[in-house]
């Protein structure tokens, strides 16, 4: 198990290297001259220029990736271009906000997907097996965009439960410690603050949530099919256990280990997600950061956030895989 | 205290912003993050709508249009010859760090924007931010620009001397670039004064928090008219559509930034009401001169007959578009009433074409060099103010020509690549257009016109016309400025130099209970008129 660890860990520097390579690339596979992009219709040749120097950009392209790499290193995102601040500063103080987002979703997601998917399973091809089915299909082709307007404009606008948008009414006087505004207003003992808080979470959560909670509903489903119709569950049956226990105790555990790797998987789309979520939302996150970035060709941002998001999404699946060879004592590497 | 925010707080909760938002605020969905709120180094609209509340420049903007009158300046004079201008400025004005506003702090800013050595422009432009718009309004800096120095004449008075005179000088001085700022805290703060705003404005900077909102509160010292909200809440709300809905909630007062078809939806709803800004914005076709077949003028007037404006102004703006039979907007003062657009006739325009020996249609084009090719229109793969929707402008227009038997190929390009292409005058007929910066028909009309053959403006050469604008660029009085920009716009159309299809005027949207929100062509509005019943 612990050579399994460090085996699979040593497999991600590959992968980050070939990150850093496509992250750093995107400056030169976009098409037209970056420089030009971020100046618009006023840009002046000699204005241009000064930009490119600015970006190192008039240097060969193998140097350019050599200083790159060795500013990540030393932790040095670079500056951002418009507004001239570190990159992993503001990456920092933003990312609170989409780990809340985010945990919010995934806990949403496996709170609705595993009861329905075992629901599924049990009574397969009932009425409640099709409308979960359907359902699932629905969620995981929903544009989150649509949704999110929707979910906004029917509880905000036309109910007025909710609020359409960010993390906090505006004028809220809270002074967060840790950027996380819900752990922060319940450590705080604020609980106006922390309701609030909580308001504003529920629809970017649920939007967030929608594509996550369809994959696995879809895939607890199946999985649980699969081990349901094994001799070992048979035999618990044949034994005389009730439903409920062979259920829950004897063929979920197995169940669940797919589901896992699934929902280690479905962080990565959570992230991309954040980015639509939080821009309909308006919910201040680094989905949002680089929304903007994107529209204000902020290279370094961009660069910045992708390397960072690319970093934890393969951390994420690392840790997703160690943790099923912990529960799964069968995988090891050969 | 903290039993009344608990209270407060609870009954919002309860309540819902809409109507529990104290009048006292005025909360403006705003399109996005502000870059940073030094004025004399941002370029962008979303930083320059909350500079305008905190800084104050000597001349200002006339309500709703772009003529100019007093701000910090109560008045001034100019020398016969267009080169001296002394300011006049009100007394006992004071920075919200409390420091007066006297000729040596405006004496200061000029020389922060205008000196490169002087410290706390070297430190900015080390920082990666330049003093773009000094440089393009007044010539560049130190001694390439038109400005030969500028003194502190007495304690509230400051005299300008040009090298040559230059017409747009006061048009200039209001833009947002040119508010005044506090030397005492530009110093303190260096270049991170852009986060610590500190102006003579009618708000005084609160707080500024990351991709959310930025806080203003009312000034109750400020010299013009008194702020009729406690505080002003600019909210970031990037996308238009979550901006409306958020305005439909109530949990905004007012917006910016309109889906065309939103325009409808704003309109039916008894809650909320449009106000549209002057028009400041014209889009256009661009023929490129080295294209054999549009050096004949039956070609390009053909184009200006196919082409139904009128219905792709009714269709395709939202109800917020108007025909533009010129370059100017109907707003400018150099704008000529008397002109008349070209009729809208493909039997003209067929005869047209059949004149100038294409009587079975154009399709194809000759380079200079000889080469030939498929007629290849191109329109914008971003959306502008001047055209909202430039796909389905472009294949309107195409369709138009098709019907008048010009068969068109639309193209378009990734919108640095398209640029990028215009500058080097690669596409043949193409979409474009521009916003103006200071309501001065120089700034409009000039920057395409004055430099005859330029690539980025498709080799388009009429040395008339150049003439004529760098002529009216030297005169200070406005009347005879006026009547040589209504000449050149003429000269512009005899000759179907460029085709312009149409103004916006973008519209904004508000809650019906704000009062007193004045629109103006230059998007410079200042909220201390506005009232939230």
């Amino acid at each position: 198990m612990g050579r399994y660890a460090v085996r699979r860990s040593l497999t991600i520097i590959p992968v980050l290297l070939g990150v850093s390579v496509l992250v750093f690339s995107f400056i030169h596979l976009i098409p037209g001259d970056p420089a030009l992009t971020m100046l618009g219709e006023r840009a002046t040749p000699e204005k241009v220029e000064e930009v490119r120097r600015h970006l190192g950009l008039d240097r060969p392209i193998p140097e350019q990736y050599l200083i790159y790499l060795g500013k990540i290193v030393r932790g040095d995102l670079g500056i951002s271009i418009v507004r001239g601040d570190p990159v992993l500063t503001d990456l920092l103080r933003r990312f609170p906000a989409t780990v809340e987002l985010a945990t919010a979703a995934i806990f949403l997601a496996l709170l609705f997907g595993i009861p329905i998917g075992i629901v599924s399973a049990v009574w397969r091809n009932s009425l409640v097996d099709s409308f979960s089915r359907v359902w699932a299909l629905a969620g995981v082709s929903m544009p989150i965009f649509w949704l999110g307007l929707m979910l906004a404009w029917f509880f905000g606008v036309q109910l007025r439960w909710l609020p359409t948008g960010f993390r906090l009414d505006t004028g809220t006087a809270f002074e967060p410690w840790t950027n996380f505004v819900i752990l922060d207003a319940a450590l705080q003992g604020n609980w106006a603050v922390l309701r609030d808080a909580l308001r504003h979470l529920i629809l970017p959560a649920v939007a967030l949530a929608t594509i996550p909670l369809a994959v696995i509903a879809r895939m607890t489903r199946a999985s649980m099919l699969e081990v349901l119709s094994q001799e070992y569950i048979r035999t618990a049956e044949a034994k005389g256990l009730p439903q409920a226990a062979v259920i829950l105790r004897h063929a979920l555990r197995n169940a669940l280990l797919p589901v896992l790797t699934v929902v280690g998987l479905q962080v990565g789309h959570l992230l991309a997600g954040a980015i639509l979520t939080e821009t309909i939302f308006s919910w201040p996150g680094i989905g949002l950061w680089v929304y903007e970035s994107i529209e204000s060709r902020d290279y370094a941002i961009v660069q910045g956030a992708s390397l960072f998001i690319a970093v934890i999404f393969v951390v994420v699946n690392l840790v997703t895989d160690v943790l099923y060879a912990a529960i799964d004592p069968r995988i090891k590497y050969d | 205290m903290r039993h009344r925010t608990f209270a407060l707080l609870v009954s919002l909760l309860l309540l819902g912003l809409a109507d529990s938002a104290p009048a006292q605020t005025f909360v403006f969905g705003a399109q996005g993050e502000p870059v940073q709120l030094d004025p004399a180094v941002i370029t962008d609209g979303i930083s320059s709508r909350i500079t305008r509340q905190i800084y104050d420049s000597l001349v200002k903007y006339k309500g709703a249009t772009t003529e100019v009158e007093p701000a910090l300046a109560e008045k001034w004079e100019v020398s016969a010859d267009g080169k001296v201008w002394t300011f006049h400025l009100r007394k006992n004005v004071k920075f919200h760090d409390g420091n007066p506003l006297d000729a040596t702090s405006v004496l200061w800013n000029f020389e922060r924007w205008w000196k490169s050595a002087h410290s706390q422009h070297e430190n900015q432009v080390k920082a990666g931010q330049t003093f773009e718009y000094w440089e393009a309004q007044f010539g560049g800096f130190d001694d390439k620009s038109i400005v030969e120095k500028v003194e502190a004449v007495g304690s509230h008075t400051v005299r300008i001397t040009l090298k040559a005179p230059q017409a747009p000088f006061l048009a200039n001085l209001a833009m947002f670039v040119f508010d005044i700022a506090s030397p005492k805290a530009v110093e303190k703060w260096g270049t991170e004064f852009g986060k610590h705003p500190v102006g003579t404005g009618a708000f005084k900077f609160v707080e500024w928090k990351p991709n959310q909102e930025v806080i203003l509160e009312a000034n109750p010292d400020y010299w013009g008219v008194k702020p009729k909200v406690k505080r002003v809440v600019l909210r970031n709300i990037k996308d238009n559509s979550q901006r409306l809905v958020a305005l439909k909630a109530g949990e905004i007062h007012g917006m910016e930034g309109l889906n065309p078809d939103d325009v409808k939806v704003v309109r039916s709803d008894p809650n909320l009401q449009i106000l549209l800004r002057p028009t400041n914005t014209t889009g256009y076709i661009a023929f490129n001169y080295k294209v054999k077949e549009f050096q004949d003028k039956r070609v390009r007037l053909a184009f200006a007959h196919a082409i139904n404006k009128r219905a792709i102004v009714d269709a395709l703006y939202g109800g917020t578009g108007l025909v533009a039979s010129q370059f100017q907007p109907p707003s400018l003062w150099g704008y000529n009433k008397e002109l008349k657009d070209f009729e809208w006739s493909p039997a003209k325009a067929q005869a047209l074409l059949k004149q100038a020996g294409f009587a079975q249609g154009l399709s194809e084009i000759t380079w200079e060099d000889g080469k030939r090719e498929p007629l290849v229109f191109w329109y914008m793969s971003r959306s502008r103010p001047y055209f909202p929707n430039p796909k389905e402008i472009g294949e309107a227009m195409a369709a138009d020509l098709a019907k008048a038997g010009i068969k068109v190929q639309l193209q378009t390009a990734e919108w640095a690549v398209y640029l990028d292409k215009r500058k080097n005058g690669q596409l043949p007929v193409y979409m474009l257009g521009w916003t103006g910066d200071n309501g001065d028909p120089d700034n409009f009309i000039c920057y395409f016109f004055c430099s005859p053959g330029a690539p980025r403006e498709g080799f388009y050469s009429n040395k008339p016309l150049a003439d004529l604008l760098l002529r009216a660029q030297s005169l200070t009085r406005q009347a005879e400025r006026a009547r040589l920009y209504r000449q050149a716009e003429q000269m512009l159309q005899e000759d179907v130099g460029r085709l312009f299809i149409a103004n916006n005027q973008p519209p904004l949207a508000f809650s019906k209970k704000v009062k007193g929100y004045v629109t103006n062509p230059t998007g410079s509005e200042h909220f201390n008129t506005v009232e939230v019943q």
